[in-house]
């Protein structure tokens, strides 16, 4: 059960987080706006690909998360990881959104090309996977079938980042690991700023799992006392 | 406004929603750290 000196350590620790998050989102624009260098041919618009990667990074970080927390409920029978799956699919489902409104403004408009779209089948399944999360009753059984997805829904993933070699498709093919070596086919100014970005990404899933967790977590120990004092009286 | 312009409005305005979103996460959670704390003291009261 949660003391009060808990709630305070969990307070002071999400503060230190929320700093160095804010820290680090500060930076990337910095980064972004000031010292990325604007690239020939795409021009201002290559930006956004500060911001694009990072949302894809975070998204498919997030669900594997989701993937390992859902296997862990399985093996353990343990509500903690149902909690940190779910947390973590809610944030992966926002910057998987992200991503695919910050692509066709990058690129052009929709293409059904297999990049593309199984992206968009990724953020349908774990959009089910939330949707079946809010509209069945809470128990082991919910639980058990959102796990059974969480792990279905990031089988796709591997799909997602081999689409762009397996097929011609729109998207452009990996600049940062590629067939070159790490960061060949990138300027270093490119590079750093996109480093940053992912960094500053990183701590903000930390932040917001952080948050999202001790939610959950207070949540049901408040339906806990609940049901005490219920079956009490 | 040029296209930088409306990428730095952009960022900003996607930048608004993560902070807004923060920002009602720890408004939820100090809403519930206090329905918790007022939850023990009437049982601890009861009991």
């Amino acid at each position: 059960m949660m003391s009060s000196d808990d709630v305070d350590k969990n307070e002071g620790e999400s503060n230190f987080l929320l700093g160095l998050t804010g820290l680090g989102l500060l930076a990337a624009i910095f980064a972004i706006f000031i010292y990325a260098p604007t690239e020939r041919t795409e021009g201002v618009i290559q930006r956004i690909m500060y911001f694009h990667v990072p949302s894809a990074w975070l998204s498919f970080f997030a669900f594997f998360i989701v993937f390992i927390c859902s296997i862990l409920f399985l093996w353990k029978k343990d509500r903690e990881w149902d909690i940190y799956a779910h947390a973590s699919a809610e944030i992966g489902v926002i910057f998987c959104s992200l991503v695919l409104i910050t692509g066709p403004i990058w690129g052009a408009w929709w293409v059904w090309d297999a990049r593309l779209t199984s992206t968009l089948i990724l953020w349908i399944i774990y959009v089910a996977y939330l949707m079946l999360r809010s509209q069945s009753d809470a128990g082991s059984m919910r639980a058990r079938y959102s796990a059974v997805l969480g792990i279905v829904g990031f089988l796709n993933i591997p799909f997602i980042h081999f689409s762009v070699l397996w097929w011609r498709t729109f998207h452009p093919q990996p600049k940062v690991i590629s067939s070159e070596g790490f960061g060949k086919g990138m300027e270093t100014g490119m590079l750093a700023t996109l480093g940053v970005s992912l960094f500053a990404f990183t701590l903000l899933y930390f932040l917001l799992m952080g948050l999202r967790v001790r939610q959950e977590k207070l949540k049901d120990e408040i339906d806990k006392l609940k049901r005490e004092t219920l079956y009490s009286s | 406004m040029d296209n930088l312009g409306f990428l730095f409005a952009a960022n900003a305005f996607i930048w608004g929603g993560i902070i807004y979103y923060v920002y009602t996460l720890k408004k939820r959670s100090r809403a519930l750290e206090k329905d918790l704390e007022l939850l023990k003291e009437n049982l601890s009261k009861e009991g």
